[in-house]
């Protein structure tokens, strides 16, 4: 039971990353790499604020503030500079790692008691104890939750049309008069805002931010990404948003099965790969074929 | 194929929520180790023989769950997540986000002994339910060493890697020490090892000796700083036995091994209901080992005093 717990949380924490992800890669097809600076920047603004006592709902909006300023970056290099997208956002994952060291002072940096999101005095009297094993829980939940449905909302907002026009059909944009660089930007702004904010409750989550904690990070948004989308490929009704939540959770659960059933360390990353080439080649198979269909 | 996949998905589901079914032992103890690396691995052997010497015998009275985490901090967390549900006696640590990890699951409910942390403070891990040895390099005989070896030396020169917060530690104690000893110390700070050949260059020209951590990205790459030194003629001095073995001159080092088992038997302490961890605070290991490698000092003209001699182990092949 707490396996599952701990599934859920860490699913719904990178629930978030996946939707962030989903941005870049499946609405703007730009294969954005500066998450893997992004999550920890979100970490280490949040480790420093709360470590030097600024109330943690702040911490958070600043870690966002952080990612979606990243997200700048990422986009105006790309954008403005005409650097390939790939590289853009190489570029900033580099530089952000020198950023994150900078803000957090050193390389591991513990808040364990402190006022967090999870432990604080509301929260701490609010609960009634039999809840208490699923306070973190709920209040990722809820954090998720909301982040859900402004994504899904924003995007149905005009500027979110076309966010998702420019992925589909640049030209439909171009012709609206719009600029689809200027979109493009924004897009990478709220997809990494995002991951900031993962990275800001996942530190207050196990209480320490690390700086290595980034590496991988795309890697397992794209899993998360591909496995909702193509489980849930048929389900119209199910939002993107959902569906790549639902990937998420289940991805956490692979990796923690793959644990508990004696997996070798050593061959978890293989694994890992091999689980995702297989999930990408499923979802490439069914492109080709809707496309034979078209 | 998509139907294959959702299924064995959803049947790899219903495996996890399957207790796991094992008889009991009298002491069950999770391990959770950061990565695989020899002086990580040496740590578990020395913990679970220490365990043993105070009568708590693996395959006995003792089961043993063993995790490693591939250097990954999600990982490191599930894993620390695993054993507070299946309801371990106790948990160790080793390695510091390990330690923080499993600190952070417990949530003070099952006791937490850590190894091979190097500053218990720094990684904020010393209240509560919780104990363990830090790996704290005897920094102070490593200076003692340099001076009785070079006594014309001023500059020593450390490499380290800025991620790692072990090193960080380590750099504080040497700067704090170096100048009772008339040393400088000069760092070099990388990311990743790649930017080591370049590194090492720029360092070699400012200093008279090379000192190491226990630093793991560079301990990794130390083959190319040996040779780079090697050709200008400075030494290179270790932390530990493996490193004199493959080139360093020399090193006052720890034996993981001891450290290991020093951590055992406070385990044991614990297991036994003998102590609270809470209440056991953490310990540094005293005794340092010297080891030399007598080949590698002929060659850069070297000589060990005689008083240190006679404690020195020559490992040189």
């Amino acid at each position: 039971m707490d396996m599952l717990i701990s599934i859920l949380e860490q699913g719904l924490i990178f629930a978030i990353i996946a939707m962030g992800v989903y941005i870049t890669y499946k609405i703007l097809d730009f294969p954005d790499l500066s998450v893997d600076g992004t999550y920890p920047l979100g970490a280490a603004i949040t480790a420093t604020m709360i470590a030097s006592g600024i109330n943690p709902l702040l911490a958070m909006l600043a870690a966002i503030a952080a990612g979606a300023a990243a997200g700048l970056v990422t986009g105006l290099i790309h954008v403005k500079l005409k650097v390939r997208d790939l590289l853009s956002g190489i570029i900033t994952m580099t530089a952000l790692y020198s950023v994150n060291l900078h803000i957090a002072g050193k390389a591991n940096l513990p808040i364990f008691n402190t006022t967090t999101i999870f432990n604080n005095g509301i929260v701490n009297t609010i609960f009634p104890a039999f809840l208490e094993p699923y306070k973190t829980l709920i209040i990722i939940f809820l954090v998720a939750l909301a982040a859900k449905l402004l994504l899904d909302w924003y995007l149905k907002t005009k500027s979110g049309y076309l966010l998702r026009a420019v992925g589909d059909n640049p030209a439909v944009v171009t012709s609206l008069a719009n600029d689809k660089g200027t979109i493009k930007i924004i897009g990478l702004m709220i997809s990494n805002a995002l991951v900031a904010l993962a990275g800001s409750v996942m530190c207050q989550q196990q209480r320490f931010f690390e700086v290595q904690m980034g590496i991988g990070t795309i890697v397992i948004g794209l899993a998360a990404v591909i496995i909702g989308i193509t489980l849930f490929r048929k389900l119209r009704r199910v939002k993107p948003t959902t569906a790549v939540a639902v990937g998420s959770i289940l991805y956490k659960a692979c990796v923690a099965l793959a644990i508990t059933y004696g997996l070798s360390a050593t061959d978890m990353k293989l694994v890992t790969a091999v689980l995702f080439l297989l999930i990408l080649v499923i979802a490439m198979e069914r492109r080709s074929r809707r496309k034979k269909l078209a | 194929m998509k139907r294959i996949f959702i299924a064995i998905i959803a049947s790899l589901m219903v495996l996890a929520l399957l207790p796991g079914c094992s008889p009991r032992s009298e002491y069950v103890v999770g391990i959770g180790q950061f990565g695989p690396h020899a002086s990580l691995d040496n740590c578990r052997e020395g913990f679970i023989a220490g365990l043993a010497e105070e009568g708590i015998v693996e395959g006995e009275n003792l089961t043993i769950d063993y995790q490693d985490a591939n250097f990954d901090g999600g990982t490191s967390n599930l894993i620390a997540s695993a054993f507070v549900s299946s309801k371990v006696d106790l948990i160790c640590g080793i390695a510091t986000p390990m330690a923080q990890a499993a600190y952070n699951a417990a949530e003070g409910k099952i006791p937490v002994i850590f190894t091979a942390v190097t500053d218990p403070v720094m990684a904020g891990i010393t209240e509560g339910n919780i104990t363990g040895t830090s790996d704290m390099l005897p920094v102070e005989a490593q200076l003692k060493l340099i001076r009785a070896l070079m006594p014309d030396a001023t500059k020593i020169g450390i490499m380290y890697t800025t991620s790692e917060v072990n090193s960080e530690s380590a750099i504080a104690v040497y700067e704090d020490l170096a100048d009772d000893y008339g040393f400088d110390i000069i760092t070099s700070g990388i990311s990743v090892s790649a930017d080591i050949p370049l590194a090492i260059d720029g360092l070699l020209a400012k200093v008279d000796c090379i000192t190491n951590l226990t630093d793991n990205t560079v301990v990794g790459s130390l083959p190319i700083i040996l040779e780079a030194a090697n050709e200008k003629g400075i030494p290179v001095f270790g932390s530990e036995i493996e490193q004199v073995k493959i080139g360093c001159a020399a090193a006052e080092g720890l034996e993981y091994y001891e450290l290991g088992k020093q951590t055992g038997k406070m385990a044991a302490k614990v297991l036994k209901g003998e102590a609270e961890a809470s209440d056991i605070p953490y310990e540094i290991i005293s005794e340092s080992f010297l080891y030399i490698n007598s080949t590698v000092m002929a060659e850069l003209g070297l000589t060990l005093p005689s008083d240190m001699a006679d404690r020195a182990e020559d490992v040189a092949e």
